[in-house]
């Protein structure tokens, strides 16, 4: 009972004590250290109770290998409870000893002490002045972020290196866009999304110790559309424009043409080498060169113009009183073989290679008509006894020439078989066919009396006459013809007589009559003493190269 | 030769002469024109990046290291005191502050780092020869212990080319880099670390190798600051 009086009176008199509310101070704890360039650094403390009565905290360190403890340089500078060491006061790679003590009147306490070393507490401060900006100037709009270091961090001396972070997110989201290691001042962030807002934090580390806190968030928000990419399409709607209303344009000015081409009109019927217009000017020589013109008909051979060289030759004088060629008509003449007698009067037409086309063209109508100077086909009932040789009916243009430029060899022996019976008439005797090189073509005549012999009008088609007249006249020179007949007599200047003495065999070989032909046919333009017409040259002693060779039996 | 006359003979010689001549001049001063933005200095610069480089990686491996072991091991933060923890490199003065290092001599910074490196020479090598005994280490500790003491050897081997160009470029006077000194010192220390536990030399290396980094860059930024400070 006394003992637990005695006990009860002890506990009133310690709570009596307490009562007053003055005790030592509690125990403070150090909280931890910061420097934030690795220059400085600072300590702070959390003190325990103060005991009821004022109490002071103080700090005290001791260093790596330094003697002697010492006590916090600056209170203050840090705020409350902290501990500021200046430049002077840290060293780095040194360890730190630290621990604080709170001390009132009645007592004091001493926290535990903290080992620290100044690399091992940098944590710098924020990166300042985070800038971002929407950039649209390249082809691909970008964020442009750009921020400061921490004002205390010196970076020049190469003391300490800085490194930052950052972190982008669209407001509305969730996820963080990392962007890490980053040593530049600066960060270009593509793949942006119109009408979007972004959110932007950096943070930095020196020397790859912890990071520092995050930057306030900086916001941005995208355009709806791109300013350039307004631009563009404008820009592509107007020239794109330009070229259709251009196109348009010209499709309006020249409708018909495109009229034209999309529906041309269809051809109307046409005859090949007909040409229509000639139809429309209504003459009729215009119609008939347009019907004929192209029919490429072979040219007559016996169809003349009016210029026209012929001989008559003829055996008996009384022919000569006729005037057979003074009207140009059709002439009874005969040839003999033993006399040729010759016109006095010859008519003399040069033809020229102008105007034998159109006498052929012209052939077929006049033909069958009064035999005119213009034309000199023979006509049908003068040569019906001597059809091999005789000219061509109207009908038979082609063979006109072949007729009397008789290549046949069939028609050649028929025409020594036959005995020509010539009543009147001439035969044309085309030089060349078709020949105009040298103007040399002639039409050589001769007049057919009745004969009985045959005549031999041959020409040979593979001599081309008139462009080797030359040199042929140089071979004829040479070579004597064979076959000549004696001049009788010559009257006046176109009139040669010849002999009756004419023994020459028919059918002669086609070679030496072709001979005699070109001999003839040659010369004939040569001599410069002729009149218009044939002129037959003096040969020898009275021979004549006369223009129809016949040879009779 | 019947075909060189004596002129054209006193012309090969001109222009053989130029082109030694230009040889001479090219060694010398082969990248930049002009002297006038420092450019010359540029190779130097390079070679610092490259040691400076090398410095952090090192650095980098001896912190994982000592990671490792605070993990495997878990010494107690109380447990080892500042007076066990006593590094063999304590001897050798380093400046502990920006303007300590701003302060003493280039030749004498850079002589510092050279002794720290020779220092640690035979510690690290030893170190690896350690653990690789120990089963309970795995590989990737084992390699790292082996390419620290490789480390240290060429990096060593590059701040020597470093000192021997600055000397050559006159920046620096020709005292440092006397091989003598750093192997006396090692000498006379040589028994201390065979005492350290590994854990104490791992913490130890990884502050000299962070000093040494350290000590690269300022002076980088000393001689040549106008390339990347």
């Amino acid at each position: 009972m006394r003992g637990d009086l005695g006990l009860v009176m002890l506990w009133m008199l310690s709570a009596a004590k307490e009562c007053d509310g003055t005790s030592p101070p509690g125990k403070p704890a150090l909280v931890g250290c910061r420097s934030p360039e690795k220059e400085t650094f600072t300590c702070w403390w959390k003190p325990g109770s103060d005991g009821g009565l004022p109490t002071t905290h103080r700090l005290y360190y001791e260093k790596e290998k330094e003697e002697g403890i010492h006590e916090c340089p600056d209170y203050h500078s840090a705020g409350n409870n902290s501990c500021f060491f200046g430049k002077n006061y840290t060293s780095i790679w040194v360890e730190y000893s630290l621990r604080v003590v709170a001390f009132n009147a009645l007592g004091n306490a001493s926290s535990d002490t903290l080992d620290i070393d100044v690399m091992k507490v940098l944590k710098s401060d924020a990166p300042e002045a985070v800038t971002v900006l929407v950039d649209e100037n390249l082809n691909t709009p970008c964020l442009n972020i750009s921020w400061k270091r921490p004002s205390k961090v010196d970076v020049t001396k190469g003391w300490v290196s800085l490194t930052y972070e950052l972190r982008v997110k669209v407001q509305t989201g969730l996820d963080w866009m990392m962007f890490t290691e980053v040593a530049q001042n600066s960060l270009r962030m593509y793949n942006i999304e119109p009408g979007v807002t972004y959110e932007v934090q950096v943070r930095c580390s020196l020397d790859h110790s912890s990071w520092s806190d995050w930057s306030k968030a900086t916001f941005v928000e995208v355009p709806g559309y791109f300013r350039n990419q307004r631009l563009v399409w404008t820009l592509v709607f107007v020239f794109s424009l330009i070229p259709f209303l251009a196109a348009i344009c010209i499709l309006i000015l020249k409708r018909k043409l495109v009229k034209q081409w999309i529906l041309p009109p269809i051809p109307g019927p046409k005859i090949k080498g007909l040409d229509a217009q000639l139809f429309k000017s209504g003459r009729s020589e215009d119609v008939a060169n347009a019907l004929i013109a192209n029919q490429n008909f072979p040219p007559t051979s016996v169809c003349m113009d009016q210029t026209e060289e012929y001989l008559l030759v003829s055996e008996s004088n009384d022919w000569l009183l006729t005037d057979p060629y003074r009207s140009q008509r059709k002439k009874k003449s005969l040839l003999t073989p033993s006399d040729l007698n010759l016109d006095p009067e010859i008519q003399r037409e040069v033809s020229t290679p102008g105007h034998s086309d159109r006498e052929k063209s012209k052939s077929s109508e006049d033909e069958k008509d009064d035999f005119t100077p213009t034309s000199r086909c023979q006509s049908k009932e003068n040569m019906s006894n001597t059809e091999p040789l005789l000219l061509p009916p109207p009908e038979k243009h082609q063979n006109s020439s072949v007729n009397v430029v008789n290549e046949d060899a069939a028609l050649l022996q028929t025409t020594c078989e036959n005995v020509v019976q010539a009543v009147a008439g001439y035969v044309d005797i085309q030089q060349g066919e078709n020949t105009q090189e040298v103007g040399v073509e002639q039409w050589a005549y001769s007049q057919v009396k009745e004969v009985d012999e045959t005549i031999l009008l041959i020409k040979s088609h593979n001599l081309p006459v008139s462009s080797a007249s030359q040199p042929r006249e140089g071979s004829v020179a040479e070579s004597v013809p064979t076959d000549y007949s004696r001049v009788k007599e010559v009257k006046g200047d176109n009139m040669v007589i010849l002999h009756k003495d004419l023994h020459k065999s028919l059918c002669k070989k086609k070679e030496a009559l072709d001979t005699e032909w070109t001999n003839q046919n040659t010369k004939m333009p040569h001599s410069s003493d002729c009149s218009k017409g044939m002129c037959l040259e003096m040969i020898g002693d009275g021979y004549v190269d006369s223009v129809p060779r016949f040879s009779t039996e | 030769l019947p075909g060189l006359d004596p002129l054209s003979a006193v012309w090969v010689g001109i222009i053989c002469l130029v082109f030694s001549s230009r040889l001479s001049t090219m060694k010398a001063a082969s990248i930049c024109p002009n002297d006038q933005t420092g450019c010359h200095l540029l190779p130097l610069a390079n070679l610092f990046d490259r040691v400076i480089q090398h410095s952090a990686r090192m650095h980098g491996i001896s912190d994982d290291l000592h990671s490792e072991f605070e993990l495997y091991f878990l010494p107690s933060k109380n447990q080892i005191g500042r007076v066990s923890r006593n590094c063999h490199t304590s001897t050798i003065l380093t400046p502990n502050g920006k303007e300590n290092a701003q302060r003493i001599a280039r030749e004498e910074l850079a002589e510092i780092i050279l002794k720290l490196l020779v220092a640690w020479r035979d510690p690290l090598w030893h170190f690896h020869q350690s653990m690789s005994q120990h089963d309970e280490f795995t590989n990737f500790s084992s390699n790292k212990s082996l390419e620290m003491s490789d480390m240290v050897h060429e990096l060593r081997k590059g701040v020597l080319k470093v000192v021997e160009k600055m000397q050559m470029l006159g920046i620096i006077s020709n005292s440092v880099g006397d091989t003598g000194s750093p192997e006396a010192l090692l000498t006379s220390d040589s028994a201390e670390w065979r005492f350290m536990k590994d854990y104490d030399l791992l913490y130890c290396f990884r502050r000299d190798s962070n000093k040494i980094q350290n000590y690269l860059k300022i002076l980088k930024c000393r001689i040549v600051p106008k390339h990347g400070c």
